[in-house]
């Protein structure tokens, strides 16, 4: 054990001589490590003592008059002791897992190392960074700390995550691992070269409260509210029981928790565009700012609820290897509601080049159409499809363009699918006995896990060999020119810190 | 090798020599699947003779039946599973009621699983799994000698790394 391990406070933290960038010069394997910010276990521990108070309110509240007896007798200094030392025992646990992590960040990877019975030593690879989220719970806000959670496509629990830091640090932080994953500082120049400023960004896009409340009012769920909330005093004041009123809370509860985290999540939705990736900042009570680096993106897509029909509102979802599948999980949107032209906007960042002379034309129809239209160049379900989905058969459909595969569902309300052919994992068809009956089959695209599963059914057979065919082709092709994963070294050769907004976009309506 | 049904489809991609499993699989899909219902049967069938309750024969009966469909389903099955090694990628094909075919680019393997149960080793057969970036990719090829399981598994781990591609 070396003087480093003990409690100092992050930011100047080690032993020797600081460098004139105020970092700390390594230690004996090379490495730097620093300590997450000392107010740490504080912000943590709050959740457990949170969650222990609502456990004690929720009891003294199911069993009041006893409670009361015990405030008045000599109980209440036994509470007061017991709460007082289980409140020491979760600082001090917290306290010791805070002595116990550190990290630290070389050319190629970040370390963490945290764990006081278990302990555990994380390296990640930075050129496998697959998106960088500076994450602020409500209690972290206030103390002005963030957590800092490193993505890498490990599947479930993969991230590095450094909580908490200060604000700042983590912004540098994140600046620095961004151009270090890029490629902007490299191995060669060493540990202490000098990062650059973080890249200008550009505003692109952001969600007006006024929208993000109508996008929520507008969805089945909010349907699901007002009917139930018409229903249930209805049926009530016909049969004469006043008892049902006891279901309308619990059976209101879950879905209006959906529609407050929609909401919670989309506050102040803000999109930009850096070198360094799409910027995403959000969050009402949790802010959230992501960084997705450009290329990390797996499959894009654009959905517009039944109710958003006449308004025009597409939501953009995206597949990001690190994120994964949670259930509600807010890092894979891209844009929570937005107008037509700002869906395609945010469509755009990703997919600069759908590899079609006319996106806005072909967009229109992919968004609007149906039916195989001439110049989009859908393949859509044959006519004896329309027992199968006798409401969908002429809208979905596949498109193969030279870079992407784009994939149209949903008659009234629409979902349109990207997958860029270099992201294409796996592609698989099949059918059951009724398909066959009637000569059809389902394509398939394999992303990575997340929101968007490609899929379209119902597809004349010969077609869907046909497709499917073309896609392993067309992804095989594209996997041999795909570019490296040092990103900016790529932008920076293209000569373009961020280019303006092609046909898909600019176009206007 | 051809489809069941004979006719060239959606599942039969031109030039594609198909590799079958072997055949030891439907011994072991039968020693696995059988018990299931041939132990209930029995005991039904014991418990109707014991208690003279008619409706239980019913049950005994469908029992029958299923497992008449099972011994004929399964060996179909089996010779419906076939899998063919590409220049770039690798399509696994099965199925005989739901059939499914897929493709699974070497570039985009990330690792292969080799697994055999005790049942999978009485019959000397292994089962080859791919995994690539997505879980959806349902690349699984059982019934393999394990000589072939073996030779498949090194194969595709070269060939993945040749092609390799990132996410």
């Amino acid at each position: 054990m070396n003087a480093q391990l003990g409690p100092i406070p992050s930011g100047t933290t080690a032993p020797g001589a600081p460098t004139p960038l105020g970092r700390p010069s390594a230690g004996p394997d090379g490495l730097v490590w620093r300590r997450v910010h000392p107010v740490t276990p504080l912000v943590k521990g709050w959740k457990a003592i949170a969650v222990m108070a609502a456990v004690i309110a929720q009891q003294a509240g199911d069993n009041l008059a006893r409670g009361l007896d015990l405030v008045r007798g000599s109980g209440v200094l036994v509470l007061l002791g017991g709460l007082l030392a289980v409140v020491l025992l979760v600082t001090g646990l917290s306290w010791l897992s805070w002595r116990m992590t550190r990290y630290a960040i070389d050319a190629q990877a970040v370390h963490l190392r945290q764990g006081v019975i278990f302990r555990q030593q994380r390296q990640a690879r930075l050129d496998r960074l697959q998106a960088v989220d500076i994450v602020q719970p409500i209690v972290a806000r206030i103390f002005g700390l963030a957590e800092l959670k490193l993505e890498v496509a490990g599947g479930a629990d993969s991230a590095i995550k450094l909580a908490f830091l200060k604000e700042s640090e983590a912004n540098g932080l994140r600046n620095e691992l961004l151009a270090r994953a890029a490629g902007v500082v490299t191995a060669e120049r060493g540990v202490d070269a000098p990062v650059p400023a973080p890249p200008p960004e550009r505003h692109i896009v952001s969600v007006p409260l006024s929208r993000l409340i109508g996008s929520i009012v507008l969805t089945p769920s909010m349907l699901v509210v007002v009917i139930v909330a018409i229903a249930v005093p209805a049926g009530m004041i016909i049969a004469g029981d006043p008892g049902a009123i006891v279901l309308l809370p619990a059976t209101l509860f879950s879905v209006v928790g959906v529609l407050w985290k929609e909401f919670n999540q989309g506050f102040n939705f803000q999109a930009a565009i850096a070198p360094d990736g799409i910027r995403l900042r959000h969050g009402l009570t949790e802010a959230r700012s992501q960084t997705l680096p450009p290329g990390r993106i797996q499959a894009v897509r654009l959905r517009r609820r039944l109710l958003w029909r006449w308004a025009d509102w597409w939501r953009v979802d995206v597949n990001v290897a690190g994120y994964g599948q949670k259930q509600g999980a807010t890092e894979t949107v891209l844009l929570p509601v937005g107008t037509r032209d700002e869906a395609l906007l945010a469509l755009w960042l990703v997919l600069p080049d759908l590899g079609v002379p006319d996106a806005r034309a072909f967009l229109d129809a992919a968004l609007n159409g149906s039916g195989s239209g001439s110049a989009a160049g859908f393949t859509t379900c044959p006519r004896r499809s329309r027992w199968l989905s006798p409401l969908a058969w002429r809208v979905q459909g596949v498109a193969l363009t030279d870079r992407a595969a784009i994939l149209r569902r949903g008659r009234f309300s629409r979902v349109v699918e990207f997958v860029p052919f270099e992201r294409t994992q796996s592609v698989g068809i099949s059918q059951g006995p009724v398909a066959r009956g009637f000569g059809v089959a389902t394509l398939t695209l394999h992303s990575t896990h997340g929101a968007i599963r490609p899929v379209v059914d119902h597809l004349a057979a010969a077609d869907v060999a046909d497709l499917a065919n073309q896609v392993v082709n067309r992804s095989r092709a594209a996997r041999a020119t795909a570019a490296p994963e040092q990103w900016l070294s790529r932008v920076r050769a293209a000569g373009l810190p961020v280019a303006g907004p092609v046909g898909a976009a600019g176009g206007g309506s | 090798m051809t489809s069941p049904g004979g006719a060239p489809g959606p599942f039969d991609p031109q030039g594609v020599v198909w590799q079958p499993v072997s055949t030891r699989l439907i011994r072991a899909r039968l020693v696995s699947a059988l018990p299931f219902v041939l132990v209930p049967a029995v005991l039904l069938a014991l418990a109707a003779a014991a208690s003279g309750v008619t409706g239980l024969w019913f049950v005994v009966a469908a029992l029958a039946l299923l497992t008449m469909w099972i011994v004929w389903v399964i060996p179909r099955q089996v010779h419906a599973y076939g899998y063919a090694e590409r220049n770039d990628d690798l399509l696994i094909r099965r199925g005989v009621m739901f059939r499914s075919l897929v493709v699974v680019p070497y570039g985009r393997m990330q690792f292969v699983d080799v697994k055999a149960g005790p049942v999978d080793r009485w019959c000397d057969i292994a089962a080859v799994k791919l995994h690539t970036a997505s879980v959806h990719t349902d690349a699984h090829i059982a019934g393999l000698a394990p000589a072939e399981a073996a030779r498949l598994r090194d194969r595709l781990a070269s060939r993945g790394e040749a092609q390799l591609a990132g996410l």
